[in-house]
């Protein structure tokens, strides 16, 4: 999507602003603004061995510890949300990312505000709510970047895509909720990845199911605690990989299944001063892929493996003052990391990447805040030699790489409220 | 069929199936008592009060946190899931977690617009705040003042109409109801004004935040000032220094602050200016009822004793 497209937006967003005005429209508004400063200090490996996206050598963006930021001045993720009520019966909600260069529809949907007994059921482009960080938006992120799980498990924006969700909320003591969503499974990149070219038809949609659950004890005043477990499965799965004079492909379908829990600690004393927040995930994949070659004649099928990858991060994040907090994440990615590797054509059980990372945010007022973050990354190197990866860059015989990121993040508008 | 889809396939039933019998084991239906949740304890003990054993009143925060800054953690949904009325302060006091806490609680009795929302600022003028006018800075108050439990006329004018709709949603008890809101009420209004005329009138006081400044409207006091600049912005030691000056050489007064607020700017300018601090209860006790907000008018009046 380009300017062209999200100018009527936010045209559209004046016009309610200047109608609100007048009529207490049940709408609003809101615009979050980022900017970020990027410096590499040290020189690490380029991607996670088996996480490698970019096999179509310069084509799409490569991601690895860069976040996909430029050296220096980065505009970062900015987000025009626009959310609002049609009666009693639903509510709609447009979320358009944006950086300098592009625009793009992030949320765009719709959910039923009176459904029976606990049910709600919601429609249109959304985040799934797999897992914790995955529903989240960066503005309520601890660190300035996505999880290394949620970005090479799931893809740039996590699992966000077209579908329907329908989850229950029963009037128990405890806290539940359950669902289950069915997505179409389109993202170009991350687990329902499908490249072009595959020499096989893709399923119709929709490809993805999911099912989550969460649950949180009632701990009083000072203590809350949320648990989630959830899974899901792909129809289809297929990525290229373009040789020059031959190409491999692997096609198959898979499924996930994770954990996550979030525990938050209240001290009751002023703006977060002696709070903590203490969180993790984990998640594994698994794909049940044949593999096609290329020749001549066409494509050949030729055997068939299962491929399992799996990424984790615990973090902790402390109010040492009113207004101030510092925070510290460990993640580890590709634990399990068996994934397909061609000449010869194998099952190549890769070795972990891991990043660790630490923050320090000053949150002058509650709409902004000013974040610093430094982080290592120990990138597996990709064990074998690669006679066609000639091209890429970064390959040193250091996997580790330093970097620091400065982050400016503000909410203008309605700012809405924060989740747990 | 394949694994994943052995799975999927055995995955969506089980979820379904778990779904039913959760369904099945939670009766949502309310046997006798009305089942309440009130964002701060003032409502909660105005709801006690008036629904007495008609009402099961569980109170989200407590007591003593700030209520501009909670989060919809898991147990306030839970609780909103289950309430029959939820009674907030509004102003947008809640703004910040109770729309998120409502989206994950799936309770549509609790949709705005409907009787089981009771949002107390609807009924009440609520004093005027400074970011009403001035410039956009995170719509702190942007309704007005929403802290008006510190004034307990305003806490007395939420009764008859809070009374109003425990009656709507219990037709049987309605006068019973709006009996016991007129004791209640006239009980807080006779309460406040024997504590007022206790007091030497002219008093200044200087408050942490736009909260305190409620005092204002029903004891013989006058607000000087304020250690915020502006609602929701910290003190900044510029702000203090001009805020000094201008008190320096007037008569003495108190610096106060709610327990939660921090102490540091409200102790600086105190000492600078020769005043005394105190920190004040904001709320009454989680549980608690008339007798509680009665003795709680008393403890803020006696800030404006300490001196004496």
């Amino acid at each position: 999507m380009r300017w062209h497209l999200a100018m009527p937006a936010i045209l559209f967003v004046a016009m309610l602003n200047s109608a609100q005005a007048e009529d207490p429209l049940d709408i609003s508004v809101s615009l979050i603004l980022e900017g970020i400063y990027y410096q590499r200090l040290s020189e690490g490996n380029e991607e996670p061995a088996g996480f490698g996206h970019d096999h179509g050598h310069g084509h799409g963006h490569h991601h690895g510890h860069d976040h996909g930021l430029d050296e220096g001045f980065n505009l970062g993720h900015s987000e025009l949300a626009v959310e609002a009520r049609m009666g009693d019966w639903l509510e709609g909600a447009l979320m358009l990312g944006f950086d300098d260069k592009n625009v793009e529809v992030e949320e765009a949907y719709l959910r039923t505000l009176s459904l029976p007994a606990g049910l709600q059921l919601k429609g249109g482009k959304f985040l799934s709510d797999i897992g914790y960080i995955n529903s989240h938006h960066n503005h309520d992120w601890d660190f300035v970047d996505r999880p290394l799980f949620s970005e090479f498990l799931f893809g740039h924006h996590g699992l966000q895509d077209v579908g329907v969700q329908l989850s229950f909320v029963p009037a128990t003591p405890w806290y539940t909720r359950l669902g289950v969503e069915a997505f179409q499974g389109d993202e170009d990149e991350g687990i329902a990845r499908f490249d072009d070219g595959i020499p096989v038809d893709r399923e119709s949609g929709p490809r993805l199911f999911t099912a989550f659950a969460k649950t949180g004890p009632d701990l009083g005043a000072d203590h809350a605690l949320q648990l989630g477990a959830s899974a899901g499965f792909l129809r289809d799965h297929g990525r290229l990989e373009d040789h020059g004079a031959h190409g491999h492909a692997v096609v198959g379908d898979g499924w996930f299944a994770g954990v996550d829990a979030v525990y938050r600690h209240y001290a009751g004393r002023s703006y977060g001063h002696g709070d903590w927040r203490v969180g993790g995930e984990y998640f594994l994949v698994s794909r049940n892929v044949d593999e096609y070659l290329q020749g001549h004649g066409g494509w050949t099928r030729r055997g068939n493996y299962t491929e399992r990858q799996d990424g984790l991060y615990l973090q902790a994040v402390y109010g040492f003052l009113p207004r101030w907090e510092a925070g510290l994440r460990a993640e580890a990615l590709g634990l399990t990391n068996r994934v397909v590797d061609f000449h010869p054509t194998r099952l190549e059980s890769l070795d972990a990447s891991y990043r660790s990372a630490a923050q320090v945010t000053f949150r002058p007022v509650e709409p902004l805040f000013l974040r610093a973050q430094i982080h290592y990354d120990d990138f597996a190197h990709h064990g074998h030699d690669h006679g066609h990866d000639h091209d890429h860059q970064g390959h040193g015989g250091s996997g580790s790489g330093l970097g620091f990121l400065f982050q400016i993040n503000v909410a203008l508008g309605a700012h809405g409220a924060h989740r747990f | 069929m394949s694994l994943p889809m052995a799975i999927g396939g055995r995955l969506v039933p089980a979820v379904l199936t778990a779904l039913l019998l959760f369904a099945l084991s939670a009766a949502s239906v309310q046997a006798g008592a009305l089942n309440v949740v009130t964002t701060t304890s003032t409502m909660g003990m105005l709801a006690r009060e008036i629904g007495a054993e008609r009402v099961e009143v569980r109170v989200l925060a407590a007591p003593d946190r700030d209520p501009h800054y909670l989060d919809a953690r898991p147990a306030f949904m839970a609780a909103l899931r289950r309430a029959d009325l939820l009674v907030e302060k509004g102003g947008d006091l809640e703004e910040g977690w109770l729309p998120a806490a409502l989206t994950g609680a799936a309770n549509p009795r609790l949709n705005s617009g409907r009787p089981g929302h009771f949002r107390a600022s609807d009924f009440l003028h609520l004093r005027r705040s400074i970011t009403m006018d001035g410039p956009n800075l995170g719509h702190v108050h942007g309704e007005g003042n929403p802290h008006f439990q510190l004034d307990p006329q305003r806490v007395a004018a939420v009764a008859a109409p809070l009374a109003a709709r425990l009656g709507e949603l219990l037709p049987a008890d309605r006068e019973a109801f709006e009996d016991r809101a007129r004791m209640v009420s006239a009980r807080i209004l006779e309460h406040a004004e024997t504590v007022a005329t206790r007091l030497d009138p002219g008093q200044r006081f200087v408050a942490y935040h736009e909260d305190i400044d409620y005092l204002e409207e029903w004891l013989p006091v006058e607000i000087a000032g304020y250690l915020e600049p502006l609602p929701g912005i910290p003190p900044t030691a510029r702000h203090l220094r001009s805020l000094a000056d201008s008190l320096r050489d007037g008569p003495e007064g108190v610096v106060l602050h709610a327990v939660y607020q921090p102490a540091r700017g409200a102790e600086f300018l105190a000492a600078e200016i020769g005043w005394s601090r105190q920190a004040l209860p904001m709320e009454p006790p989680a549980n608690g009822g008339l007798e509680d907000y009665l003795e709680l008018m008393q403890v803020w009046a006696a800030a404006f004793q300490a001196g004496e």
